[in-house]
């Protein structure tokens, strides 16, 4: 019984399929859709807490503003002094303070100008964290040894792409209205804005920034086996008695990929519905589908009445059709869904951004989930043209031309 | 529709009741009234037949379409009877309600008000389940339009009451009755590939599948020329004449009248009296 009405059922599919492709496509895109956020959002968040994570997990970050929006009290431009940051040195378990700082700056190579980010720390500070906590050493040439001197250091991709002619250690470039030269080069971070970005002494910084003594950003390294959520209540405490910035953050490791990962869920979040309004949507598609596909065929409905087709057969045909089709929507949405975001993990990845996209980050309970859900949608979406159509007395449907 | 007296012609079924010039035959000390000499003749025949309960009993049929705004009365108060292995021919011009009756016969529609009997059983108000049954074990349609499924082919159009009726399909049997009327190999054919007569064929394999009692016909040779028409005609008749199966069929065309053993004929949605003498009125002749 089963096996005859699929027949009969594939073979109506098949009869009209640019109808039924189209019904399928719609279905298609928000399946695809759902995927992609998916499979791609699971690989941002390994990436940003592997990025997170290659920070070093002995570091505290303390910038300007609440923690839950960072980005806003940074354009702000509210800034540290820094005399009031490196007392916090004085708390035991700090191993040192590294203010930062950074700015989009002007730079010229052999008559070509640039804009470029240039981070300001103290050498003492961001050495070890770029050859300790993330393993960055240098490609070419050595670290400056003496914060005042007039030496930089900048990124494999402002090194080797910034410029017609790549920039080599001991060449001399202007940064703002300095002349620098080029003291050594990093090998590759991995992520574009840090690859991108020239890195100099705080000193240079606020001479060639023309700012005095303040940083936007610290980073606290700890001693070995010191407590970090301990440390950050009391750095909280101790910077709490400054006064030239009332809101400011400290953050842990921990806490970080915690917020990161809520900020993550929420865009997720949004996502999925609009991946679900476009499902719904598709829905829609399929029952206008089924509609139009059921008064087209009305006449056979009546046929197939008249030859002793009950009305459970004709549902049961025309929800089987529906079915299939949203079936196939789903099957052909996850394909599509994991070709894209295989696609652009693979873009990502030549853009510096590696792991985006991985298999491991797909569900296959998940899928089944998804395929359940869009046969579901198609049997339902089918429900009503469907009935409408069983419930005909055949030669009331026969009348139909 | 109002509540009168009403009398049955026993062998047409026709109310008769209050008509002039009715026949009176007495048989087995009973008086029986008939419309007319054909039926009185038929009674005279065979009596014994016309008196238990005939296959299919229609009792004050109307059939209103409600258009909107307007009402179309088609059928207003059949009353008729067809007999088990009777060969029917309806007649009338187009749009009396010939088609309308034969659907109400084959359980195809239901009637606005009135009662369809099915051997003595009253099935015009019976489920929907239950119709559909009792049409694909007791009915087979042949339609003047063929109506065979576009998607499927002749073999799986053939064999599709088969599925409806018994979730199942028998190929083999059915490919040997293609073999049986010449059409073995056209039954990979989808039916625009074939001809209306072939598609005809097909069409009357289907009707045949479940093996039923009726086979009703509505103008199953109206879209045929007349060599392909009495191939397809001569087909039915042996069902009616060999298999004694009971054969109803819509007509035009006064050949086919004269071949059957009953003439019903219709006006504006009423059966006339007399109607074995009005058949050359609403054949092709005179339309």
């Amino acid at each position: 019984m089963f096996k005859s009405f699929l027949l009969l059922t594939l073979k109506s599919i098949r009869y009209r399929s640019l109808r039924s492709w189209l019904t399928i496509l719609g279905i298609v895109i928000g399946i695809m859709l759902v995927v992609i956020i998916f499979s791609l959002s699971s690989g941002l968040e390994r990436a940003i807490s592997g990025l997170l994570q290659s920070f070093g997990s002995d570091l505290i970050y303390i910038f300007p503003g609440k923690e839950t929006n960072p980005v806003a009290s940074i354009v702000g431009g509210q800034k540290f002094k820094v005399d009031d940051l490196f007392a916090l040195e004085k708390i035991s378990g700090v191993k040192y303070v590294m203010p930062a700082d950074v700015s989009l700056l002007n730079v010229e190579f052999k008559g070509e100008k640039q804009s470029v980010m240039v981070h300001g720390a103290p050498w003492s500070g961001m050495r070890p964290i770029f050859e300790e906590s993330q393993g960055i050493k240098l490609a070419s040439g050595a670290w400056p040894l003496s914060e005042d001197a007039n030496e930089i250091v900048i990124g494999d991709l402002s090194a080797n792409k910034l410029f017609k002619t790549p920039v080599r250690a001991g060449d001399e470039i202007t940064v703002g209205s300095k002349r620098m030269r080029v003291a050594g080069i990093l090998s590759p971070i991995g992520v574009q804005q840090d690859d991108n970005s020239f890195y100099i002494s705080i000193n240079n910084f606020w001479l060639i920034s023309g700012s005095d003594r303040i940083a936007v950003t610290a980073i606290v390294k700890a001693n070995p086996g010191v407590n970090l959520d301990l440390l950050a209540r009391q750095i909280q405490f101790e910077l709490g008695k400054q006064q030239t910035v009332r809101d400011f953050s400290v953050l842990t490791p921990a806490k970080t990929s915690q917020l990161i990962g809520s900020v993550i869920s929420l865009v997720e979040l949004f996502l999925i519905v609009i991946a679900l309004i476009s499902l719904v949507v598709g829905a829609v598609g399929i029952m206008n589908t089924m509609y139009t596909s059921v008064l087209e065929r009305t006449k056979q409905i009546g046929i197939m009445k008249a030859i002793g087709a009950s009305s459970e057969n004709v549902l049961s045909l025309f929800l089987m059709e529906s079915g299939i089709i949203g079936l196939t929507g789903g099957l052909m949405g996850i394909l599509g869904g994991i070709l894209i975001s295989f696609l652009i993990g693979l873009g990502a990845g030549k853009l510096g951004t590696q792991g985006l996209f991985s298999f491991a980050s797909l569900d296959f309970y998940g899928f089944a989930v998804i395929l359940f859900v869009t046969f579901m949608t198609g049997i339902f979406a089918g429900l009503l043209p469907a009935r409408q159509a069983a419930k005909m007395e055949p030669a009331e449907a026969l009348r139909y031309e | 529709m109002e509540n009168k007296e009403q009398l049955f012609d026993p062998v047409c079924g026709m109310d008769i009741y209050g008509l002039s010039d009715l026949k009176h035959v007495t048989h087995a000390g009973k008086s029986h009234t008939f419309c007319g000499d054909g039926c009185e003749h038929r009674f005279k025949q065979t009596p014994d037949r016309f008196l238990g309960e005939p296959l299919i009993r229609l009792e004050n049929v109307w059939k209103v379409f409600d258009m909107g705004d307007t009402k179309t009365e088609v059928l207003k108060g059949v009353n008729l009877r067809i007999w088990e292995g009777d060969f029917t021919t309806i007649i009338g011009a187009s749009g009396s309600g010939k088609s309308t009756l034969l659907n109400m016969i084959g359980l195809l529609d239901r009637p606005t008000s009135g009662k369809v009997f099915f051997r003595g059983k009253d099935v015009s108000d019976a489920a929907d389940i239950d119709r559909a049954v009792l049409r694909s074990a007791a009915f087979g349609f042949v339609f003047q339009q063929y109506n065979l499924i576009p998607w499927l082919s002749a073999l799986e159009n053939a064999t599709l009451p088969l599925i409806f009726a018994k979730g199942d399909t028998d190929g083999v049997k059915m490919l040997k009755k293609f073999e049986e009327i010449g059409l073995k190999d056209r039954v990979a054919h989808r039916p625009t590939q074939l001809s209306g007569g072939e598609q005809q064929r097909t069409a009357i394999l289907r009707a045949l599948a479940n093996n039923p009692e009726v086979i009703l016909g509505d103008e199953p040779t109206g879209n045929l020329d007349s060599k392909t028409g009495n191939k397809i005609l001569e087909m039915l008749i042996s069902l009616n004449r060999d298999e004694k199966k009971t054969l109803v069929i819509v007509t035009h065309d006064a050949d086919i009248a004269e071949k059957a053993d009953e003439i019903v004929t219709v006006r504006d949605g009423e059966m006339l009296r007399d109607h074995h003498i009005h058949k050359r009125t609403y054949t092709e002749f005179n339309v």
